[in-house]
């Protein structure tokens, strides 16, 4: 078992202007830690800044014992992080089964990736079927499963879910949150962004709130459901 | 006209076709990869003629006794290597570097570098300014049968073409790098994501075109038996016009592209037998009416039908 994830007191920005101002957050193995927040109060750009996509240009982000800030993304990701972006992003223009392959990029043995694949076949017998299709041509529920299963492709250590709800439909929405717990049970660290506050809460150990750059409010999850702030904003 | 001599016009073009090709295949994956135009790439196949024609000075020096096919072989293996090396050099101090400023930027730093080649090797290669001409490395072996000649030399070219360009897209369909070449060219940042290291992706890309590039000049200089510093700019138009006619970033298009160019040229010096000069006036005349005919298909293709 690795040591948590520690953000500390990170600054990001794009240009001038920060977008996060001083977070500080932790991320533990065997745990569904939760980041809640509004549109436009910088979960992605944090997610943006642990890959190094958005390097923070203050501040420190430690996996594992090892300082992230500084390295380039594919140096991050092969620490054992993987990512499902907000909006899919799957490849399109690539069949499933290269959409996987993309996702165990960093692994040379193909054995491993093969077995990998048939994990990921077993838990969606309906990307088996459909492995040679252009992932383009697939619905939106089928879309989330590809990348779903491209994320997860790597067994990463800490993977980073980006409002996989996003465009779903309720029973679909559903299957993703059983299918996260699953992934958090297998001993993945899971780091979820959600809108979905209700579902979320009801899945996570434990969350931090957002809000313009910083974190307004954290906790067990139980403890963010009765916190007077979340319970404004969210649950009116 | 006879069959002898219509059979003729088509194997000029199926072998100007290739050479379109190899140029094409350059402008599109660039695209498809980065989203820019890099205009000297017309005069990166002419360099890479030069560093062609360098090798055999140098080899026909050293080893004056070596064979025709092994010359050919370490001429066209220095080319494409140099090349490739001055395609990452690119890659890295301009195309990259640039990438945070206007496309506009790129463009003109790249038109600009096209006339620095070329006035660089009109002023500085000995006796730059003329053509050269470039040895014939190939067997002169030839079936003749009244107005058509079919060549040995040329059958040799084309399928060394053919490799090149059926290798390229072997590479970017079937092996792991060429699927990160698709990746980054679909998404970027999402393929950064997945561990791909995109600047590495950039110089394989750039390398890969440019390779390529010099291949089409070495195939130009046996062809016509000569080059000379100027031989770019014609075939970067015509590189591009191939890419553009296939939709930028499509590599099947591109190489489409490049023998429904050769075609064209050929339609025209058929066609218009009393002035054949103007076959290239003609087939970029018929480029124009495409794309003004076609304005919206283009674009749809390019975002489309990336590599
Ligand atoms: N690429 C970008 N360039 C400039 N500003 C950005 C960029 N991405 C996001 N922002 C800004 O950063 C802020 C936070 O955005 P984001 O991290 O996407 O929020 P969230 O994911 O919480 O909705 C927003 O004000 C947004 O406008
Ligand atoms: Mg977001």
């Amino acid at each position: 078992m690795f040591k948590p994830m520690m953000i500390e007191d990170v600054y990001t920005a794009y240009g001038k202007a920060d977008v996060l101002s001083g977070v500080t957050m932790e991320v533990w193995p065997g745990r569904i830690t939760c980041l809640l927040g509004s549109n436009g109060s910088g979960k992605s750009t944090l997610i943006r800044s642990i890959l190094g996509l958005t390097p923070p240009h203050s501040g420190s982000i430690v996996f594992d014992g090892l300082e992230l800030a500084g390295l380039p993304p594919h140096g991050i990701v092969a620490r054992g992080i993987a990512c499902i972006p907000e909006g899919r992003r799957i490849f399109a223009k690539m069949t499933v089964e290269e959409n996987l392959r993309m996702g165990a990029y960093l692994e040379r043995s193909d054995a491993k990736v093969r077995a990998n694949m048939e994990r990921i076949y077993e838990t969606f017998p309906r990307l088996r079927e459909r492995r040679l299709q252009l992932a383009g041509t697939m619905s939106g529920g089928e879309q989330a499963m590809v990348s779903i299963g491209r994320g997860l492709m790597s067994s990463p250590r800490l993977l980073i879910i980006d409002e996989p709800s996003l465009g779903l439909s309720p029973a679909l929405v559903n299957d993703n949150f059983r299918i996260i717990r699953q992934i958090c049970e297998s001993g993945t660290a899971v780091f979820l962004v959600e809108q979905n506050v209700r579902q979320t809460l009801a899945i996570s150990h434990c969350g931090y709130v957002l809000a313009q750059g910083r974190v307004v409010a954290s906790g067990t999850a139980e403890e963010l459901r009765n916190d007077p702030e979340v319970r404004q904003a969210y649950f009116g | 006209m006879d069959f002898g001599l219509l059979t003729q016009f088509a194997i000029n073009g199926l072998m100007l076709g290739m050479m379109y090709a190899l140029v094409a295949v350059g402008f599109t994956l660039f695209f498809g990869v980065l989203d820019v135009i890099v205009f000297s790439h017309g005069d990166v196949v002419m360099v890479g003629g030069f560093a062609g024609l360098t090798t055999f000075y140098w080899l026909d020096a050293i080893y004056p006794g070596l064979s025709h096919g092994l010359m050919l072989l370490w001429v066209a293996l220095a080319s494409m290597a140099s090349m490739a090396l001055l395609g990452i050099v690119m890659a890295r101090t301009m195309i990259l570097r640039l990438r945070s400023a206007p496309p506009l930027n790129t463009l003109l730093a790249t038109m600009m570098l096209g006339t620095v080649l070329r006035e660089a090797v009109r002023l500085f290669y000995p006796n730059g300014s003329n053509p050269k001409p470039f040895p014939a490395l190939l067997p002169d072996w030839s079936l003749d049968m009244g107005h058509l000649s079919l060549r040995l030399d040329n059958l040799i070219l084309f399928s060394l073409g053919a490799l090149l360009i059926v290798s390229i897209h072997l590479l970017i369909t079937r092996t792991r790098l060429g699927m990160a070449i698709r990746a980054v060219a679909q998404d970027a940042e999402t393929a950064r994501i997945m561990g791909v290291n995109f600047n590495a992706i950039v110089f394989l890309t750039f390398a890969l075109g440019s390779a390529a590039a010099a291949f089409a000049g070495i195939m130009n200089g046996l062809y016509y038996n000569e080059i000379n510093f100027g031989m770019g700019l014609l075939l970067g138009a015509i590189g591009f016009s191939a890419a553009v006619i296939g939709g930028l970033g499509n590599i099947y298009g591109a190489i489409l592209g490049g023998f429904a160019f050769a075609f064209l040229q050929t339609l025209g010096a058929v066609a218009l037998p009393f002035a054949s000069a103007y076959k290239d006036v003609f087939a970029f005349g018929v480029v124009i009416l495409i794309m003004a005919w076609r304005p919206t298909g283009f674009i749809a293709e390019k975002t489309s039908e990336r590599v």
